[in-house]
């Protein structure tokens, strides 16, 4: 736990000294510098929760959590190269072949090359059961055909994890970015999230060697896809915990000492209602995810679902609290340079990404009838 | 690997499919991916459960649904998995 607290101000620190002053300009120019990502690299982050035969941090899921709470205060797109780098790397971990994780995990791990998560298609979102894109086998392997849509981080991917269909059955393989017929084509001007580097991926017989399938066809969907986007709530729900922190950091400061007359914003018993339901949310999600970080580091089974409160928690939170953030700011907190505006604006994403939600609502609440209808003990007691 | 064992293990996997699926009772061959009763995230925490409970680890080479398509299955794709780490 020493430990845990230690790490967690080194990464407070971090992102301090080399992400929070700077987060407003990358916001504005909807792009994240090289630089920034390279001194990630050289710090252990993008590769941290990897094993050390991998050339990982071999660092547990708690510290993980923290790591990108830590860069969620600073800034939510950048998060998203955590978010993306883990679950590329935790589904060839568990997965992949030893082949594929010895040619592709070290360079994950060190973060000389970034990995995204290419599952949402134009027509499909987070209905991951109606999947277009198609491999069909040839000579080499299989040529691929299809299209995916906001693609976190596919500016700057290296190498993408694609899922599709294989003669009906769901299969996921790399495709490195630089392959012929493979077309990356940036998505600009959303609303938050706008330096995340997003991109619409465009496939037309693109030729992936069969070396590249990650699993066995028939197990994308029921068995790569969810330990990916399992790993991307756990990061995602760490890094809205991070942003909620920062309306609440925000709001305190403010309500303390902006003036008005001889009182001050804090003085006033509404905003004080305002920021009494921050910090408890703030307080509730750390706790939620802690939880789930603390399950996935013990290996339980209900940590799939503790991840997905987890998130669905701070997501739906931190959407409160920057709306929040903003009112008690009043006008200032509306324009542009003000930091609450980005982070109103970043929030909304957070109950987007990773599955929306609804799409956690439906899963969460099958859950829990599912486990009240049968007749064994629940899982959820602890 | 003895039958008690055996038996031992079949009820523990019993066990949590029961706690994870709205089914009064479930009859040891009922093919559990077939019949949509599972939930989408029962394949991954299933596997998890095997994993933490009868320290194993799971694999590309393991991805089979005759390894897990009902509960004589699991038991019988855990005894084989024990047998061989223990063989």
């Amino acid at each position: 736990m020493a430990e845990n607290k230690s790490k967690h101000e080194e990464f407070k620190a971090f992102v301090a000294r080399s992400v929070a002053p700077f987060a407003e300009q990358w916001d504005r120019d909807q792009r994240i510098p090289d630089g920034i990502i390279r001194q990630m690299a050289q710090s252990g982050y993008l590769g941290c929760s990897l094993p050390p035969e991998y050339g990982g941090q071999g660092w547990d899921i708690v510290t993980f959590g923290l790591l990108n709470e830590a860069f969620g205060r600073g800034s939510s797109a950048l998060t998203g190269v955590l978010t993306v780098q883990a679950m590329v790397s935790m589904v060839l971990l568990k997965w992949g072949t030893m082949e594929q994780r010895r040619l592709w995990l070290p360079s994950l791990a060190t973060g000389e090359m970034i990995g995204a998560f290419a599952l949402t298609e134009p027509g499909a979102g987070s209905a991951m059961q109606s999947l277009v894109t198609e491999f069909t086998p040839n000579a080499q392997g299989f040529v691929l055909n299809g299209g995916k849509k906001w693609i976190s981080c596919a500016q700057s991917a290296g190498v993408f994890l694609v899922f599709g269909t294989l003669g009906g059955r769901s299969v996921a393989c790399l495709v490195p970015s630089d392959t012929p017929g493979l077309r990356v084509e940036p998505i600009s001007d959303l609303m938050g999230f706008r330096a995340a580097g997003l991109a619409q991926l465009h496939f037309q017989d693109v030729v992936v060697p069969s070396a590249n399938l990650v699993g066995k066809p028939g197990y994308a969907l029921s068995h790569l896809a969810p330990v990916g986007l399992h790993y991307g709530r756990i990061s995602t729900a760490c890094s809205a915990l991070g942003l909620l922190r920062g309306c609440f950091e925000e709001s305190i400061g403010h309500a303390a000492r902006r003036k008005i007359g001889d009182k001050t914003v804090g003085d006033i018993g509404m905003v004080r209602s305002l920021i009494a339901r921050m910090g408890t949310d703030l307080e509730a999600g750390t706790l939620l995810c802690h939880n789930a970080c603390r399950a996935e580091d013990e290996h339980l089974p209900e940590v799939f679902e503790k991840a997905l409160m987890a998130k669905y928690f701070t997501s739906r939170a931190v959407v409160r609290a920057a709306s929040d953030a903003v009112q008690i700011q009043g006008a200032a907190g509306c324009h542009g340079s003000s930091a609450v505006s980005r982070y109103y604006r970043d929030a909304k994403i957070m109950e987007i990404i990773e599955g929306t939600t609804q799409i956690h609502e439906d899963i969460l609440g099958r859950i829990f009838v599912d486990q009240a209808g049968g007749c064994g003990t629940s899982t959820r007691a602890d | 690997m003895s039958t008690a064992d055996a038996n031992g293990i079949k009820q523990a996997i019993r066990s949590f499919i029961l706690s994870s699926i709205a089914v009064p009772d479930l009859d040891d061959d009922a093919d559990l991916f077939e019949s949509g009763i599972v939930n989408s995230l029962f394949a991954v925490q299933l596997m998890t459960f095997i994993e933490k409970t009868f320290a194993m680890e799971m694999g590309m080479d393991d991805l089979d649904i005759e390894n897990f398509k009902s509960l004589n299955a699991t038991t019988a794709f855990v005894l084989r998995k024990n047998g061989r780490r223990s063989g």
